[in-house]
């Protein structure tokens, strides 16, 4: 299949390219554990992300957003496909052909905060152990520096220096959710690949989150590959946006190109299904008609096609591939340029 | 291929939380699915009904118990008695949740949001306890009729059958309601077992089509697979399965959707409103999105450091919320007119910690309507402001 890789006409200034990922999971089954499919967790996508900018992930549960964060940082091997990291020294290194071993130095540039806090912190460390953790790990500070670095963390993410002894069971879900941000901010990484960091949030604590985010960027230069389902969060904090469906792109560009003008069709129908903040207007929830597609035996041609109210009989035979529109945007639709979408 | 015995789950609190909340046999079951599955042998249901007539009986007539209310939480308190010091989680709560409705409960991070449901099926960890208060269950609606869960005992059987049956949990963080130990499928059938009387094969039906039901595709597969093959929102939705599938009369939801992408989460609030409509299930809906409220909320009660602030039908909320951290709730919202890049109003000042509240009312040090000499002396109390809302400011005192 043809690969389109999401060219940004100054090639030098991303940080992160991603070409041709691929990640299949074996499906497993009986005694002997026999392989009887696969899932294709993420198949096959292209995108880059600029040094100093947010790039969103987005898309319906199941869809390969974590999957892919997690391959970038080699937390799962890639199945196919390229990783390139612009190093520190400006060299271009293919992360997917590395070692464990010699991924190791590349680990503190990028940090990653992971979907589900409480069972990525280890109940049997404090939290002061937690977070120094990394700074430990790449023999940063002394005992007392590493001390004054966690209670300043702590202080950013808004919790209280005090509670620097505590273990996390002793915190609500939105605190330890705060405690994954401080301790991948400890080692003052280039890219954060943050997995929904601000989901259990309320309003006030993650606007808190958001603006201080942004505001490490603007001071320290911070890239982001930003997961993250709340639509209005994303479209606050990305420079751009890429849209997934079952492991493959629908559609890539800036926040505002998607929300008022989208161009694929899963973009609308994402879009529309926003909660309206206001409970005179919940009579018109949209539902996504259809079966969720199954990424162990995804449909034929646009995977999105049993449920799209614009399928023709072109899309349940033929991929559609990802190509920059007349309006230079990058959408896989065979129609995107005919049809008309808005969102309500 | 399902295990009979339970293995004991590795880290702290989750397998607490587990073999409570899986606890033995309510054999009360409703709904269609399940009711041809009714128990023959009657004592589990009968030792639900007599706990309950003893409780009723040893009386506590003077509950102030609202009219027809399933779950009536009154002046509830529960503690965390810590090295530090006493931390009050929750101090002093009431709301009533009426057969049929949604109560949505909303409030910053650590206000005790989850400590309050968790106390309501009394499975609060240590060095947590409940210090005080009443849980009013009442499930045939009579008047009088109601039982105050905590006294029947947390280990009791009664309060066993009722929790994660009658009464059952979506918790926050999914990964730690599962065992990673067991596929979904004999964690599911372990409730089912529990709370049902069904088949060995009606309960795999079961299971498949409640995973179908939230929206997972390849459902029979599933059954088999380890929690750690789902993805986040994939867990969150089998969880609710778990909650749902004993057709419970009240479900806690506690952030049942943080997981979720808008189009499978309006899906879901879907499927809970069906629910609610087939069974007249309440639902108490924790959660820190207020669109979410807006979609499915009929009443709101605001927490503020371990208490109610204001509570009230949801379009008060939303058209005239009273207290004055409410109102800040409402401006933070982010919404899709934020243009990009935009930084956004926060509630000023940090959060206390309910270890060290604020003398007065504890919301005074980032009150815009502090009244210094009143708001920093006494405690405000929550009281009507009108047919409707119920506020504790100064602000409305003595309206
Ligand atoms: N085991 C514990 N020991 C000490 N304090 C605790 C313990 N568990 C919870 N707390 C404290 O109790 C308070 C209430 O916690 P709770 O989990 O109910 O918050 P919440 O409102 O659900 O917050 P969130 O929105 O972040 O989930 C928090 O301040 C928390 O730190
Ligand atoms: N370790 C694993 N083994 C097998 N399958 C997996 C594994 N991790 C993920 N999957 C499967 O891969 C698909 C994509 O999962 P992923 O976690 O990337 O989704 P996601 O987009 O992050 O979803 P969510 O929004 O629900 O978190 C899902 O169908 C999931 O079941
Ligand atoms: S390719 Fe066809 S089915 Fe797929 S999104 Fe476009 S119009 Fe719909
Ligand atoms: S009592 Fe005073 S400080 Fe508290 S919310 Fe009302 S006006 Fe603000
Ligand atoms: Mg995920
Ligand atoms: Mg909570």
């Amino acid at each position: 299949m043809a690969v389109e890789t999401t060219e940004n006409g100054n090639g030098s200034a991303s940080l992160l390219d991603v070409r041709g990922l691929v990640k299949y999971f074996p499906i497993k089954r009986g005694f002997l554990r026999r392989t009887v499919g696969t899932v294709k967790a993420v198949d096959d996508i292209s995108f880059d992300i600029r040094e100093g900018e947010t790039l969103s992930l987005v898309g319906e549960s199941g869809c390969g957003k974590s999957t892919t964060a997690r391959s970038i940082i080699r937390a799962y091997e890639p199945t196919a496909g390229e990783i390139i990291f612009k190093t520190e020294d400006g060299d271009s290194i293919d992360l997917a052909q590395l070692s464990l071993v010699e991924m190791r130095p590349f680990r503190r540039q990028m940090q990653m905060i992971f979907q589900d806090p409480f069972s990525s912190l280890n109940p049997r460390m404090n939290i002061y152990e937690i977070i120094s953790e990394p700074l430990l790990v790449h023999g940063i500070g002394s005992s007392s520096e590493r001390e004054d670095r966690v209670a300043e963390l702590l202080r950013v993410v808004r919790l209280r220096p005090e509670y620097m002894r505590r273990y996390p069971h002793a915190f609500s879900g939105g605190q330890r959710q705060r405690i994954g941000i401080a301790r991948a901010l400890a080692v003052n990484p280039r890219l954060i690949l943050a997995d929904e960091p601000v989901s259990g949030l309320d309003v006030s604590v993650q606007a808190q989150v958001i603006n201080l985010m942004m505001d490490l960027q603007d001071e320290l230069g911070l890239t982001y590959l930003f997961v993250s389902h709340d639509l209005s969060v994303v479209k606050q904090i990305s420079n751009r946006v890429v849209v997934m469906y079952v492991g493959r792109i629908a559609e890539i560009g800036t926040p505002e190109e998607l929300f008022d003008s989208p161009k694929h069709p899963y973009t609308a129908a994402l879009m529309s299904s926003v909660p309206k903040p206001h409970p005179s207007q919940r009579t018109k929830r949209y539902v996504l008609e259809g079966e969720v597609a199954n990424p162990a035996n995804p449909p034929t041609g646009c995977y999105f096609h049993p449920r799209c109210p614009f399928a023709t009989d072109q899309c349940k035979v033929e991929v559609p591939p990802l190509v920059k529109s007349k309006d230079g945007r990058f959408v896989s639709c065979h129609r995107a340029d005919e049809i008309e979408l808005t969102v309500n | 291929m399902t295990t009979e015995t339970r293995q004991p789950t590795a880290p702290l609190d989750s397998g607490f939380r587990r073999n409570d909340v899986a606890a033995p046999l309510d054999s009360r079951v409703r709904g269609n699915d399940v009711a041809s599955a009714r128990n023959d042998d009657m004592s589990g249901g009968n030792d639900v009904a007599s706990a309950r007539n003893d409780v009723a009986s040893s009386g506590n007539g003077e509950s102030p118990v609202a009219g027809d209310a399933i779950l009536s939480v009154r002046g509830l308190e529960t503690q965390f008695f810590t090295d530090e010091g006493v931390v009050r989680a929750v101090d002093g709560v009431d709301f009533d949740v009426l057969p049929g409705t949604t109560m949505g409960i909303v409030g910053e991070s650590g206000c005790g949001k989850s400590i309050t449901a968790k106390s309501i099926l009394q499975i609060v960890e240590a060095p947590g306890r409940i210090t005080n208060g009443e849980i009013n269950y009442n499930p045939s609606g009579d008047a009088g009729s109601a039982t105050d869960l905590l006294s029947l005992g947390a280990n009791s059987d009664a309060m066993r059958s009722i929790r994660g049956g009658e009464i059952s949990m979506i918790f926050q963080e999914p990964m730690t309601s599962f065992s990673g130990l067991h596929t979904f499928g004999n964690q599911i059938d372990e409730t089912l077992r529990l709370h049902t009387n069904l088949s060995k094969q009606e309960r795999f039906d079961l299971g498949v089509d409640w995973l179908a039901r939230v929206g997972i595709p390849n459902p029979t597969q599933r059954m088999h697979e380890y929690p750690f093959r789902f993805s986040g929102g994939q867990l969150q939705r089998a969880m609710i399965a778990m909650a749902m599938c004993t057709n419970p009369r009240v479900l806690i939801a506690d952030e049942p959707t943080t997981a979720l992408d808008v189009t499978t989460q309006a899906q879901i609030l879907d499927l809970l409103q069906r629910m609610q409509e087939e069974n007249d299930m309440a639902i108490l809906f924790i959660t820190h999105d207020l669109g979410v409220i807006s979609e499915i909320a009929d009443d709101v009660t605001v927490m503020y450091l371990g208490k109610v602030v204001e509570t009230g039908p949801v379009f008060s909320f939303f058209d005239e919320p009273k207290h004055p951290y409410s109102k800040a709730l409402l401006t933070s919202i982010p919404s899709m007119f934020t243009s990009s890049r935009e930084r956004l109003p926060s509630i000023s000042g940090s959060i206390p910690h309910p270890q060290n509240r604020p003398m007065g009312c504890a919301f005074h040090p980032r009150c815009q309507s502090f009244m210094a000499g009143t708001c920093d002396v006494g405690e405000p109390e929550l009281q009507s402001v009108n047919e409707e809302q119920e506020v504790s400011c100064f602000l409305y005192e003595g309206q």
